[in-house]
């Protein structure tokens, strides 16, 4: 009988198993396979070149500038929207009586799910050099307008910025539930001891949100790595109002891919971003798992 | 009791006339779906430049007479979208009958890879007939010798001027020389109070992505008699821009942009700064005269040729079809370059077709402005990109570093810094090509 259920349980899951399989674990595979061979795409032959691809990707200049602005951006992101969703969610949690909680929520929550493409052009509108409201603001303090897609500082500032907005309101969701699902009697304690409102927040809902801040830790560097669209769209070559292409690691796997026919290299390319955003998990959630122990 | 079986013969009889009828319904339902094939033919047109979709659109209306069954999809998206759509499109086998837009030194790849099939003889021969194309555009379409392509147009490139800003300048004719380009830019541009450039002197292209950026530095290099790529005897290729010419053309836009300020990266740039009175002149290809007319009929500006010569970029016709549909799509391709076609390419859209003996006078008396690109001087010179695998990955990486060179200013004044920059970009193209086993000596 038991082991009716057990083939019965095995077959149950065996599609979504093969599914997964293919799509999931078959791809990874795959470009496994191809960062170790020259391939342009379009011929049958994939000779074997060992490690060659990864030994160029080293001395390339246009991976080191895309790993180097990536990492830049996925941490810059990393930082801004942790602690602001952290503290937002804990300002509309701790205000629930007020008219507004389902306004606040609902103005945090749009940027992600508002189409990323549409939302960059407006951005970029935001920082145009000469027309945007961003350097009509800062005339107007007397400051003097900044070239903010141009520079190659501000240009990837613009990137942190956007990426920042989107990425913003789902953390703070993800950080309302946690909130809710805290003890309210660790609050009531805690009062009658006389900690403030920001000793509570400190003292009691960061620690216990640890879990939740290693989700949505995790969730924020990996979506920081895969950067791209943001840095395409602000830079896009429509005419008239370029801005400097901003390198990062999806563009130059892609433009390896399709514009210099270089499957393979390409493929290396995607390997180390995996490796990348695999450590980086992994120490994430040592570190916070460590801590939420002690 | 004897009626009975009478009853259920009619019955029967009306029941089996029933069937008949609707099995004949049925027959004749299958045999028009399975016949519909032979009739109805639907092909695909791929473009990479928007702005040719109504070309194929008036081309597919004109076959409607004589083959009303034609379906004709056109989907004309950005340039570096199709390239990707090509690459994946033809490579996965799932484009159905499409006709494909590709420019001859990209097409190189797709051939080597048998991955587009050789034109049918008449085609062949409409294509290598002398009086329908000159060699450049006939070998352009052809792989060792073999035609695999039908020319259609060419991106070709002249100056665009604003004559109202010309003449409150001073100036009354187009500059002559490269020199003159950095002199008149200067005049041109208007600033502020606080002398910042409001509107440039000359549109250059400084930033965005892609490989344009390089190729409009190879057109301005071309001027001062330097070419990115240059072909060695034993026939292979080798970067030629680390040498006087690259940097006196590097020192140009260098010059402009950070010592004369006559244009600026983050400043409107290209036809739609012309268009909108936000720059004086720019270097651009004749698709530009139909944009005017589309976007800024009231513009007052002029044409001329450069100081040395253009580039000459054919973009020609492939198609990827089976059976009739292959038919289908030849005919298709063909008939972009019947006259009465060519003439309205030219009217409507401005780029310059590739076929000869086709009367164009309508066009270029209506609109001055193609004087430039069709009467330029006897001694006026052509370049092309080279039909080398590797060519879109040099040009982009060059693009990347003139993205950088652009915005430093400390190497507007120091020639061994430009000198050294261009080395180190040299030196990469170099590796590419001798990665591709295609580094001249």
């Amino acid at each position: 009988m038991q082991r009716k259920k057990w083939i019965f349980a095995t077959l149950a899951i065996l599609p979504t198993l093969v599914i997964f399989a293919y799509v999931r674990i078959y791809p990874i595979g795959d470009t496994l396979r191809l960062s170790l061979h020259k391939w342009d795409i379009l011929s049958k032959n994939k000779p074997f070149i060992g490690l060659a691809n990864f030994e160029e990707l080293m001395g390339d200049p246009l991976f080191l500038d895309a790993f180097v602005n990536t990492t830049v951006i996925a941490f810059g992101v990393l930082f801004i929207t942790i602690p602001l969703a952290l503290v937002l969610a804990a300002l509309i949690h701790h205000r629930t009586r007020s008219h507004f909680v389902g306004f606040y929520e609902t103005s945090i929550f749009i940027p992600h799910i508002v189409s990323l493409v549409p939302a960059a052009m407006a951005w970029k509108w935001i920082f145009d050099a000469r027309l945007g409201p961003l350097n009509a603001l800062l005339t107007t303090f007397g400051f003097s307008p900044k070239a903010w897609l141009f520079d190659p500082v501000l240009s990837v500032i613009c990137i942190i910025v956007l990426c920042s907005w989107q990425a913003l309101g789902y953390a703070v969701m993800i950080y309302l539930v946690g909130f809710k699902s805290l003890p309210t009697s660790l609050y009531e304690a805690a009062k009658l001891d006389g900690a403030s409102g920001p000793q509570s927040f400190w003292r009691i809902s960061v620690p216990l949100l640890k879990p939740i801040t290693l989700y949505v830790s995790v969730v924020t560097l990996v979506s920081g790595f895969n950067v791209y669209a943001q840095a395409f769209v602000l830079a896009s070559d429509s005419q008239g109002a370029p801005g400097r292409q901003v390198r990062v690691l999806v563009l130059d796997m892609l433009e390896n891919s399709f514009r210099n026919y270089r499957v393979g290299y390409a493929a290396s390319e995607a390997v180390v971003l995996l490796a990348i955003v695999l450590v980086l998990t992994l120490i994430q959630f040592r570190l916070l798992r460590e801590k939420g122990r002690a | 009791m004897i009626s009975a079986p009478k009853v259920r013969t009619h019955t029967t009889i009306r029941l089996h006339r029933r069937r008949a009828a609707l099995f004949g319904s049925i027959v004749t339902a299958v045999g028009l779906l399975v016949n519909l094939p032979a009739f109805a033919q639907t092909i695909t047109v791929w473009s990479g430049y928007p702005e040719m979709a109504p070309f194929y659109e008036h081309v597919a209306q004109g076959l409607k007479a004589k083959n009303p069954n034609l379906t004709v999809k056109v989907e004309a998206i950005a340039l570096r979208e199709h390239e990707k759509r090509i690459a994946l499109g033809l490579t996965s086998g799932s484009a159905g009958a499409t006709v494909i837009e590709l420019q001859g030194s990209t097409v190189r790849r797709y051939l080597e890879n048998d991955l587009l099939p050789k034109a049918p003889d008449a085609v062949a021969t409409f294509v290598k007939n002398p009086a329908n194309f000159g060699e450049f555009f006939s070998s352009n379409a052809s792989y060792n010798g073999t035609v695999y392509g039908i020319p259609l147009f060419r991106g070709q490139a002249a100056l665009f001027y604003n004559t109202d800003m010309f003449k409150a300048a001073g100036l009354s004719a187009p500059p002559k020389t490269v020199d003159e380009y950095t002199q008149y830019a200067e005049k041109l541009t208007k600033r502020d109070a606080t002398g910042n450039a409001t509107v440039s002197g000359w549109s250059l292209r400084l930033s965005g992505g892609g490989q344009g950026i390089a190729e409009k530095f190879w057109i301005n290099l071309f001027q001062f008699g330097g070419s990115v790529l240059e072909q060695t005897p034993d026939g292979k290729w080798r970067a030629n821009y680390a040498n006087e010419a690259g940097r006196a053309t590097l020192k140009q836009y260098l010059q402009n942009v950070h010592v004369l300020k006559t244009v600026t990266p983050e400043m409107p740039a290209d036809a739609e700064a012309l268009e909108r009175g936000q720059t004086a002149m720019f270097i651009r290809e004749s698709w530009v005269i139909g944009d005017i007319a589309s976007k800024a009929p009231n513009l007052n500006y002029a044409t001329a040729p450069l100081p040395r010569g253009s580039i000459a970029l054919p973009t020609n016709l492939y198609v990827k079809a089976n059976g009739d549909a292959a038919k289908a799509a030849w005919e298709f391709a063909l008939a972009t370059n019947e006259p009465e076609n060519l003439v309205w390419l030219l009217k409507n859209v401005g780029w310059l077709p590739n076929r000869t003996g086709v009367d164009f006078s309508s066009v270029t008396k209506a609109a001055p402005a193609f004087a430039a690109f069709v009467d330029y001087p006897k001694d006026y010179k052509f370049f092309t990109l080279p039909s080398i695998a590797p060519i879109e990955e040099v040009l982009t990486r060059l693009a990347a570093h003139l993205t950088n060179a652009f915005r430093n200013s400390a190497l507007a004044k120091d020639d061994a810094a430009i000198d050294a920059f261009l080395k180190t970009a040299a030196d990469e193209t170099n590796q590419i090509l001798r990665r591709e086993d295609l580094l001249g000596k």
